[in-house]
């Protein structure tokens, strides 16, 4: 796992329908130490999504620059793991074969990403599920399996875009204190992109308040761990916190 | 109204018994109009000869060897040809699929020969390659081509975008993309294609063997009309029937059962 560091990044796109050049990323500058759990929210529009889509290499930036330690970014790689709010787990592919992608595409020996996939999956409770197909799965389990595969590929920056977005919300808090009790054990660099502010607290070291395509906020968040809701729903400091963020947000 | 009902319930618990009879009960009322409409001598038997005639010589002509011989050279004719397709239309339909650039540029193309239909060619083609076997693989080849095209770049697109994405971040190639992902999420339409592609070459091998006329299903029946014999008329009709219901029931289908509907990807 290593650091992050985002300089003087900006995206502008031309929108044929306005005609009119839009800036939707506006030089944002932003560094996440190696091990580091960073949030950022932001209402829609705010430019999360395409800051993410360019750190994960899927756009060109318009300008600035992407680092993993002292390395460039330049376009998708293996370095930096990716968890979408779609899931997007290969629907022809079992359990494990979606967990042993990464590996196998490393070249690794089919037993050895069999393997690798097992103790990743048995990390979130899944082993019994690794012969069935992602259709077969509840939403909650099929994320689970999205944020696992891209772990077993041991990137160096783990992406995460709105990824508990899409799951109801009792199933959403369960997957939040898996994914801080999976950090803590792992300790990944996470940069995990929300427009929930009570998930940017509960989950982050920091939280970074995006508004235009400007970083309006950067918070550190010192809430002990392990975080738990039960917990945390009552505690005033969670609720100051939170309070916080969200008239920042809506500020925006 | 309660007895048919019944008969209804009857049915049902029947075919949810034996499956397979679902396939073949169908059948029954129609076979039993034709019998009944020649028994009865509606028509003159020579015109309209019964089931039981189309039987009989199904069984000489098998007996002769006469039919199983060109039933061999018709389906081996449409396997090379549809081989051929699909080797050729897999390629572009996934090339057509991704480049948009190259999309641009063949799609009116694709679309204009896709409408000169099948025996559209067989003139130009009997000038230039004669009553031959190249003749009629290049109808089939040309006729299985573009339902496999432009079903397999309608998959290609209809593959979301995530999921090459994921690929890519997974530490994949441009080219293994294509093969992990791509192919595979093409694949229902690439069956439905291949499931087009193969009736209408079926039919446009049918029509050509009658023009071409050296062996096959087709040349047997126009070969009969020519010796005035409706019987091998209608058993060609029927063969062709029974041949297109096995292919798809036993081949096509399971495959799409075992790929697209398991996966989630086709749903009823």
């Amino acid at each position: 796992m290593k650091s992050l560091t985002i300089k003087n990044l900006s995206k502008t796109y031309f929108d044929p329908y306005a005609g009119a050049n839009v800036t939707a990323v506006h030089d944002i500058s932003l560094r996440v130490e190696q091990g580091e759990f960073v949030s950022i929210v932001g209402p829609s529009g705010c430019g999360k999504t395409t800051l993410l889509n360019m750190l994960a290499g899927f756009i060109p930036p318009s300008g600035g620059s992407i680092m993993i330690d002292d390395k460039p970014v330049k376009g998708p790689g293996a370095d930096r793991g990716v968890v979408f709010q779609t899931f997007a787990l290969f629907p022809w592919k079992t359990v494990l074969e979606n967990v042993g992608f990464g590996p196998r595409m490393r070249g690794l020996p089919a037993a050895d990403c069999d393997r690798i996939a097992r103790e990743f999956l048995s990390l979130v409770g899944l082993e019994h599920a690794a012969d069935r197909y992602p259709n077969e799965l509840s939403g909650g389990m099929q994320q689970r399996v999205g944020v696992v595969r891209a772990l077993a590929n041991n990137p160096d920056v783990l992406l995460m875009d709105e990824p508990f977005a899409s799951v109801d919300a009792q199933t959403r808090m369960t997957l939040q204190e898996e994914l801080t009790r999976i950090w803590q054990e792992r300790r990944p660099t996470i940069l995990f992109i929300t427009h929930d502010v009570a998930e940017s607290v509960f989950l982050g070291d920091r939280v970074v308040v995006l508004s235009k395509g400007r970083v309006l906020e950067d918070m550190p968040i010192a809430l002990e761990r392990p975080r738990v809701w039960e917990h945390l729903i009552e505690a005033d400091t969670f609720k100051a916190l939170s309070a916080q963020v969200l008239h920042k947000v809506r500020s925006a | 109204m309660n007895m048919a009902r019944q008969l209804w319930s009857i049915y049902l618990r029947f075919t949810s018994r034996f499956p397979s009879l679902r396939n073949i009960i169908p059948f029954i009322p129609l076979l039993a109009a034709w019998t009944l409409v020649t028994e009865l001598g509606v028509f003159p038997r020579a015109f309209l000869p019964g089931p039981t005639d189309v039987l009989n010589a199904f069984g000489t002509l098998t007996y002769k060897g006469v039919l199983t011989q060109y039933l061999e050279d018709s389906v081996v004719r449409l396997a090379v040809g549809a081989a051929f397709g699909t080797a050729l239309g897999i390629p572009l339909g996934v090339l057509v699929g991704l480049n948009a650039r190259i999309r641009n540029a063949v799609w009116p193309l694709l679309l204009f020969f896709q409408a000169i239909g099948d025996i559209a060619w067989l003139p130009i083609l009997l000038v230039w390659f004669g009553f031959s076997l190249t003749t009629m693989t290049l109808v089939i080849v040309y006729t299985v081509l573009f339902p496999i095209v432009l079903n397999t770049s309608l998959g290609v697109r209809s593959v979301s975008p995530d999921l090459h994405r994921a690929a890519l971040s997974l530490g994949a190639s441009k080219l293994r993309v294509v093969w992990e992902v791509v192919l595979p999420g093409a694949l229902p339409n690439i069956i439905t294609g291949l499931r087009n592609g193969l009736g209408y070459g079926w039919r446009a091998l049918i029509a050509t063997e009658i023009i071409v006329g050296t062996s096959g299903i087709g040349f047997m029946m126009f070969d009969a009309r020519r010796a005035g014999s409706v019987v091998e008329i209608l058993l060609g009709m029927v063969v062709l029937g029974l041949l297109w219901y096995l292919v798809d029931g036993w081949v096509l289908a399971p495959i799409e059962r075992a790929t697209g509907r398991r996966w989630g990807l086709v749903t009823q």
